[in-house]
């Protein structure tokens, strides 16, 4: 079979709790801070969990202008500023029509639906409301005019935005893909995952004795997607494959053997044509529910065989919460800034290690590495789990 | 890129010829509420939802579907669109002489479509109709898990938000991941329901062809002969569209393609759709997968 073509991450943007920037971000990152706070944009006083990784203002862009007055919106368009930033262009130095969107999303503009629904009549709302919305709105932004695209695979939705991207690239129908997720934290959100009682009131402890739960955080998280032979200049990496795979278990609960995850990630290295061996370093989903640790834990175990015990794996949750479709993208980045910057940042307050998660996971400080090829977990409602795999520029 | 074949195809359609639909007929606005938390079936008789019509002359209609029975626990909560969408892939399996074993599996892809089925979902949450513990419900990515749980699929998935182009891409993602090996069989499942959000398509209803045609449909691929190719551009529009009569959103070129096969499947068939602006065309030459029927 024909190897597929290399897809590259050009550049990448972000919008995060824990910094507006790609630079604010990682530093944070390594550094151990922490985006978790009070949540003030939405009322949460009837909420057993009132904090999450919350943006504190979008400070980014000072004249919106032309963008909807819808948060998820406005999360992606911040996220994309700082992809122009970073990619050092605006408008797209590209045909427009080659130039496709494709976005992850767990929620789309759900808040605009609540607003319709508590009588806000204004013309734009409605359409907001639909999960594409956001997505479309982007590409106006950007004046991008090739495919724009929304999966809503849950919180694995990041990682399958960047496949899907790859995939625009590889069959010619882009030459350019801005790819990736977001997610904004609202009251529909917030009210859901505390009646599921999946909220902890103490900090997010990913693979920790202690862990009791996860915080929602909110993000937009965007990459550059080119074919590694129109690639020009400096790059963050290259996208060597993608997994996925249906638990086929239940709606919200993973299956607790991790099958499908491990599914997902024999399928992700088989189309990256690397094995066990050649994974360097592992961002895992991690989001600190009792059940997520445990068997992400066993199923990496099982994919990764020996391997599993000789390389770090840490999860980024515990410093910015779980931002939902941004996740996936975020931490695929943060794989690549690790190699780029030869750090890997810890796993945030992971002090009392679970003996059944005895994989080495980070804790306390950021651990000198540079790893060259690097997996990525992401694990969602309804049993959707994808798994990529990344390479170093 | 060799064209997958068919080997099923189910669909529920809201038509009124439809056995399947039920027609809405009264001059009511406000939405009917979705019905959480029944185990049973809307048994009742089949009705059409008249909009109120203030500045079109066309009918504002809602040609709808009732809540498929199904017996089990397991579906008490389920939701109304995710009932449509196992009562389509039984249907596909009629179809295609086949029973539920031929789909279960690791190597069986499940590809699901829709621009708007998880609106009525998210409004009973919003509402707090059915109590808060519906809330995983709310995500589009239920739809396909209640038919990767109910058969067994547990390969390779995907789910695109959009209109009539994001299921054209879907069957062209299908032929993309049999070509390459990635599974040996994929199904394509859209479901497009409106009832519970009539009011909020009724405010909007200059964006879209009247009826609004509630239809849940599952296409059946395997590896095949033949040329399948997609295209897709943007005129800026934001307009729903299909080519059958009425507005089925993701559900279109199903419907379609299920009306193409009606005619004897004369020469290939070519699909199109538009939406919020994209407009996108299939050029295909199904077969009939020679193993139809065989697996039963």
């Amino acid at each position: 079979m024909a190897t597929p073509e290399r897809v590259v991450l050009a550049a990448a943007g972000v919008v995060t709790p824990i910094g507006q920037d790609l630079e604010a971000f990682w530093s944070s990152l390594v550094t151990g801070a922490s985006g978790i706070s009070q949540i003030e944009r939405v009322p949460v006083a009837d909420l057993r969990v009132q904090r999450g990784g919350e943006v504190k203002k979008l400070g980014r862009i000072k004249d919106w202008r032309g963008v909807p007055d819808c948060r998820a919106t406005r999360l992606l368009i911040a996220a994309a500023d700082d992809l122009c930033a970073q990619a050092g262009f605006r408008p797209l130095p590209l045909d427009p029509a080659r130039v496709g969107v494709v976005v992850g999303t767990a929620l789309g503009g759900v808040e605009e639906g609540e607003k319709v629904l508590a009588g806000d009549r204004g013309r734009r709302r409605l359409p907001q409301a639909l999960y594409d919305g956001p997505g479309w709105a982007l590409a106006r932004w950007l004046g991008a005019r090739g495919p724009v695209i929304t999966v809503s695979t849950a919180c694995a939705s990041g990682a399958t935005a960047m496949a899907v991207g790859a995939d625009l690239l590889r069959a010619g129908e882009a030459d350019a893909v801005v790819a990736g997720g977001y997610d904004a934290l609202c009251r529909f959100v917030l009210r859901g995952f505390d009646a599921l009682r999946s909220l902890t009131r103490d900090e997010v402890r990913p693979f920790d004795r202690r862990r009791s739960g996860l915080l929602l955080g909110e993000a937009g998280a965007l990459a550059l997607l080119v074919r590694e032979r129109d690639a020009r200049g400096p790059r963050l990496g290259t996208l060597l494959g993608y997994g996925s795979a249906s638990d086929g278990f239940h709606i919200a609960a993973p299956e607790p053997e991790g099958r499908g995850l491990e599914r997902a990630i024999r399928a992700a290295l088989a189309d990256a044509r690397v094995s066990a061996a050649d994974i360097d370093l592992v961002s895992a989903h991690g989001t600190a529910t009792p059940l997520n640790d445990r068997i992400e834990t066993a199923a990496l175990k099982r994919a990764l065989g020996r391997r599993a015990h000789e390389i770090p794996i840490n999860s980024i949750k515990g410093s910015l919460g779980h931002t939902m479709g941004a996740a996936a993208a975020l931490e695929a980045f943060m794989c690549l800034l690790s190699a780029q910057r030869g750090l890997i940042p810890p796993t945030l307050h992971l002090e009392e290690p679970d003996p059944e998660c005895d994989l080495d996971y980070v804790p306390g400080q950021a651990r000198p590495g540079r790893p060259r090829v690097m997996l990525s977990t992401s694990m969602g409602f309804g049993g959707c789990n994808g798994a990529l795999i990344l390479e170093a520029a | 890129m060799g064209a997958p074949a068919i080997r099923g195809l189910g669909i529920l359609s809201g038509e009124p010829k439809s056995a399947d639909a039920r027609a809405i007929s009264s001059e009511s606005t406000p939405a009917k509420p979705a019905d959480w938390g029944s185990a049973g079936a809307i048994s009742g008789p089949p009705h059409t939802k008249s909009l109120k019509n203030e500045t079109v002359d066309r009918p504002l209609q809602i040609l709808a579907l009732p809540r498929p029975d199904r017996p089990g626990d397991r579906f008490r909560r389920a939701t109304r669109e995710c009932l449509l969408a196992l009562a389509a892939v039984d249907a596909m399996l009629e179809d295609g002489k086949a029973s539920r074993e031929a789909i279960a599996g690791e190597r069986t892809a499940l590809l699901y479509v829709t621009a708007a089925a998880y609106g009525a979902s998210n409004r009973a949450f919003i509402e707090r109709r059915g109590g808060v513990m519906h809330f995983a419900y709310t995500a589009p990515a239920v739809v396909p898990a209640e038919v990767a749980i109910e058969f067994g699929v547990a390969g390779p998935y995907g789910i695109l938000i959009g209109g009539a182009p994001a299921t054209l891409r879907a069957i062209e993602q299908a032929a993309r991941l049999l070509e390459a090996g990635t599974c040996d069989r994929a199904l394509v499942l859209a479901v497009e329901i409106f009832e519970e959000c009539a009011d909020l398509y009724a405010r909007h209803r200059r964006s879209y062809r009247w009826p609004l045609v509630e239809t849940a449909a599952c296409l059946w691929l395997e590896r095949g002969a033949g040329a399948i190719s997609f295209e897709s551009a943007r005129d800026g529009r934001w307009v729903a569209g299909a080519t059958g009569p009425g507005e089925r959103f993701a559900a279109g070129p199903l419907a379609d393609l299920r009306d193409w096969r009606g005619r004897g499947m004369a020469g290939p068939v070519e699909l199109s759709g538009r939406w919020r602006g994209e407009q996108a065309r299939l050029h295909w030459s199904p077969e009939e997968s020679h193993a139809r029927g065989s697996a039963a």
